[in-house]
């Protein structure tokens, strides 16, 4: 049985309405990869490469083309319809210096050691945590991470910025924007990442690997579930189970587990149904990378990670009146994925301009405020008894001025049906919001009581709950308006255990053999963005192409 | 030629309710629901007839309609709830229906729901000016909405104070104000205390000659009374690097607000004291707050200058 490939390239050419990117599989250069249907090892396989990625983004991009430089043949297997993952819709920042040719160019003074010793800091909570040894393999590795994108195709904008986060010295990339607009899925205001994971797929494909959409991993197959080398993967397409022989290596890049509830909840057990994520729903994060490794013996790293409060791994919302309201990512009608995101949100919040009430109908801190300060009084208890932990939704309340001053147009595609509600009255609205993680009905009274509350507080000049910064505007004038603006999730800041050569390790830190990990399903390195799931992903490709292959 | 009548077979039949009405029903509403009758002999009674009874009188007749298989439906019936808040009971009455060689028995279900008064809820804004001045008159509109979206029009609001104290009255306009559904308005006028403060004041609605039961509804609204002023206040705002006046900005001053002209000038009237002067326009960085002694007519100047257009995704560090 093969797979069939010619059906998952249309319906992406479909869904696309245009050419599919880079070149087809039909140019396979000399290093092909087999359809077999034979069995080997006591496994019966549909397909053999000697390096399988489960995931097209980034990180397995970079994976994919780095075992394809170093001579080996490649699968990719993707879940969605399209490659790219988070990439795709990311600022396209990347964060890597070193001392490479851009920071050469801007008289940038970067070394490897200056990147270890930048991002073992403990006075940062985004490097306090992080594995000293896959910080040192990073800092080795970053300088030529950025040439390897360079050398495949990425471009970047002619600028050098930063520092950010632990850095002290710029190190930031911007990568110039895929050029064909059917090829990406949102540019508003830009999506940067987009012509980081394009230039990626085009060289993969170049260079003969197989791109498999639309498959979906169901499991990682080892010799034995405790013990011995990897074998493979299995996957679902159409229904079918196909059965993918990897000879040298996996490489794990599922992008992270954010996207599933029970998983996350590991790490924070706040973080309940109603925080969506970022990148969504282009790209989830289902964390069933990782949990297909832990199922033959893997284990997670780095957990405090993902609990520390710094970075973006939960925001403020910038868009409000729509699911998704993620800071710098704002998706545009003509995103041809429209049709799942459903509005745009309303733009340019003055946070003077609302009020933020949670389910119960109470305000829970000073709108203006930014910072896990604010984040954790939104996650805090509602009063719900029935909901105890989470926050529950965040609404932003406002009035027909408010409207009028932020030359908002209430309507669709702004916002959506679903998460945004008007009514004549502020006891009307409070009934009207009926949304699917409202899980008991705000009780109009207290939004009532909490609205007039507030107003005298702009009477007085002074918000004596919450110290609001001199409070501007009454909210009086009907009609009167509820807009989702529920913080939304970002990174997986913490996933499985690796060693600096990105090869999986279990409970007892020994080497699963043949298993690789890179990107947000990494754990143990608490970077947020793109330069690390290179580094990784690439070092990955580069140690499994390197390594004996399976006999 | 003659014979006997042959001999007639009868069957059961069970009445019942397609959906639930609610057990509480706003006066005069409708009510939406569909009947099916079931013989238990499976026969199809298609064109029988069905009433809805309230007492002796039939507030539907209608007839029953297709036969799924199972059982006979009323198509979707649309019937009016009494207009009086009370309890009700209406049946759903099958009559006993016989054809050639079989009759089918009569059968029934009870309706029991309860009546209530439409809800009513309140908005008040526009209390001007604002500040008001003690002992002075002053006006606010109070919005009433039905949630059925009945007519309000020429109902009475009426203001009190913290005591209760009748402070003014209005009547309803008879159109809903511009962008509401059905939020009904009246501007109040009224008269504001002899002393400084914060007020907190309330209006009521409570409906005497609506066609339908109406809940009373009530809601609350503060103000901040303030003492006449003494001096006048001008301030001017223009651009930090330009030097150009900026309109539009809004100012405050204490409890006092304006906004600034073409000319970039607002005039604020208020009486002697200290007041920390901010100023704010979307788009523009906020004036810091200036600190300013009223002992006589007085000019000051701020500056200001556009926010520098932000990129999101270079806020974030990297996405």
């Amino acid at each position: 049985m093969g797979i069939d490939e010619k059906d998952a390239a249309v319906s992406r050419r479909d869904f696309l309405r245009k050419g599919a990117a880079g070149v087809g599989a039909g140019a396979l250069a000399g290093l092909a990869v087999s359809e077999v249907d034979a069995q080997r090892g006591g496994q019966r396989w549909d397909m053999s490469a000697d390096f399988v990625t489960i995931g097209a983004g980034t990180a397995g991009l970079a994976g994919a083309v780095s075992a394809l430089e170093h001579r080996a043949t490649v699968i990719m297997v993707e879940e969605n319809f399209d490659i790219g993952g988070h990439g795709m819709v990311s600022g396209g920042n990347v964060h890597l210096g070193g001392g490479n040719s851009r920071q050469k160019k801007f008289g940038v003074q970067d070394s490897a050691d200056q990147v270890f010793n930048d991002w073992v800091r403990y006075d940062h909570r985004e490097s306090r945590y992080s594995d000293r040894d896959l910080v040192r393999a990073f800092a080795d590795e970053n300088a030529a991470a950025f040439e390897f994108l360079i050398a495949n195709g990425v471009q970047f904008t002619d600028e050098s910025t930063g520092p950010g986060a632990a850095s002290t010295v710029p190190r930031q990339g911007t990568a110039v924007q895929w050029p064909i607009k059917g090829e990406i899925m949102s540019a508003d205001p830009t999506r940067r990442g987009s012509g980081i994971v394009r230039a990626l797929e085009k060289s993969a494909r170049a260079k003969g690997a197989k791109i498999l959409l639309k498959h979906k991993l169901t499991s990682i197959v080892r010799e034995n579930p405790g013990a011995g080398r990897v074998l493979g993967i299995t996957a679902t397409t159409d229904g079918r189970t196909v059965r993918i022989e990897a000879k040298k290596g996996v490489l794990v890049a599922t992008g992270g587990h954010t996207s599933n509830v029970a998983f996350r909840r590991m790490f924070d057990p706040r973080l309940t149904e109603e925080y969506q994520v970022a990148g969504e729903p282009y790209s989830r994060q289902p964390g069933d990378g990782e949990l297909a490794a832990m199922a033959i013996g893997a284990v997670l790293w780095g957990t405090a990670s993902q609990t520390v409060d710094a970075g973006a791994w939960l925001n403020k919302t910038a868009y409000i009146g729509c699911r998704w309201g993620y800071s710098s990512l704002r998706w545009p009608a003509e995103s041809p994925i429209f049709d799942r995101i459903k509005a745009m949100g309303l733009a340019n919040v003055d946070w003077q301009n609302v009020i933020l009430v949670n389910q119960a109908g109470r305000r829970f801190y000073n709108e203006v405020a930014t910072g896990y300060d604010f984040l954790n009084a939104a996650l805090g208890y509602s009063g719900n008894s029935t909901k105890l932990n989470g926050g529950g939704p965040i609404w932003a309340i406002f009035d027909a001025d408010a409207v009028e001053r932020q030359k908002w147009d209430p309507k669709p595609p702004y916002v959506d049906p679903e998460y945004f509600f008007s009514a004549d009255t502020i006891q009307e609205l409070a009934r009207a919001i009926v949304n699917p993680y409202q899980t008991k009905p705000m009780p109009a009274a207290v939004l009532q009581e909490t609205v007039t509350k507030y107003n005298s507080f702009v009477d007085a000049g002074a918000d004596t709950d919450f110290k609001k910064p001199t409070p501007r505007y009454k909210i009086q004038k009907p009609p009167f308006y509820a807009a989702w603006s529920t913080p939304i999730l970002h990174d997986s800041l913490c996933g499985l255990r690796t060693n600096a050569k990105s090869q999986v390790l279990d409970m007892q830190g020994q080497v699963i053999p043949g298993l690789y990990c890179a990107g947000e399903s990494q754990g143990g390195f608490a970077q947020h963005g793109l330069g690390r799931a290179i580094v990784f992903g690439r070092i990955a490709g580069r140690e499994a192409a390197q390594s004996g292959a399976r006999t | 030629m003659t014979g006997s009548r042959p001999a007639i077979t009868t069957h059961r039949c069970a009445v019942t309710i397609g959906q639930s009405v609610p057990a509480e029903v706003e006066a005069g509403t409708d009510i939406r629901l569909n009947v099916s009758v079931t013989c238990v002999a499976g026969c199809d009674l298609s064109g029988a007839p069905i009433a809805v009874l309230a007492g002796e009188d039939a507030i539907v007749r209608t007839a029953l309609s297709a036969y799924n298989g199972t059982e006979n439906e009323t198509e979707n019936l649309c019937l009016r709830a009494p207009g009086t808040v009370g309890e009700h009971v209406w049946i759903v009455m099958f009559h006993r229906h016989e054809s050639e060689s079989i009759a089918h028995e009569e059968g029934s279900c009870p309706i029991m729901f309860k009546t209530v008064p439409h809800e009513t809820t309140m908005a008040i804004w526009d209390v001007a000016p604002s500040p008001v001045l003690v002992d002075q008159p002053f006006t606010v509109k109070v919005g009433v909405k039905c949630a059925t979206t009945c007519a309000l029009g020429g109902q009475i609001v009426v203001v009190v104070d913290e005591s209760g104290r009748r402070m003014g009255q209005g009547s309803l306009n008879e159109a809903p104000w511009l962008g509401t559904i059905a939020l009904y308005v009246a501007e109040v006028a009224l008269v504001a205390p002899a002393n400084a403060g914060m007020a907190t004041w309330s209006a009521r609605f409570a409906e005497t000659d609506l066609a339908l039961p109406h809940a009373d509804t009530s809601a609350a609204f503060t103000f901040l009374a303030a003492l006449p002023p003494d001096h006048e206040l001008t301030i001017s705002v223009a651009d930090t690097h330009t030097h150009a006046p900026i309109e539009r900005v809004e100012i405050r001053c204490g409890c006092y607000r304006a906004s600034t002209n073409a000319q970039g000038l607002a005039i604020l009237q208020l009486p002697a004291g200290t007041y920390e002067v901010s100023a704010w326009k979307l788009g523009y960085d906020d004036a810091a707050p200036t600190t300013i002694e009223v002992n006589t007519d007085l000019g000051i100047q701020l500056e200001t200058s556009p926010t520098p257009e932000t990129n999101p995704d270079m806020e974030r560090a990297w996405m």
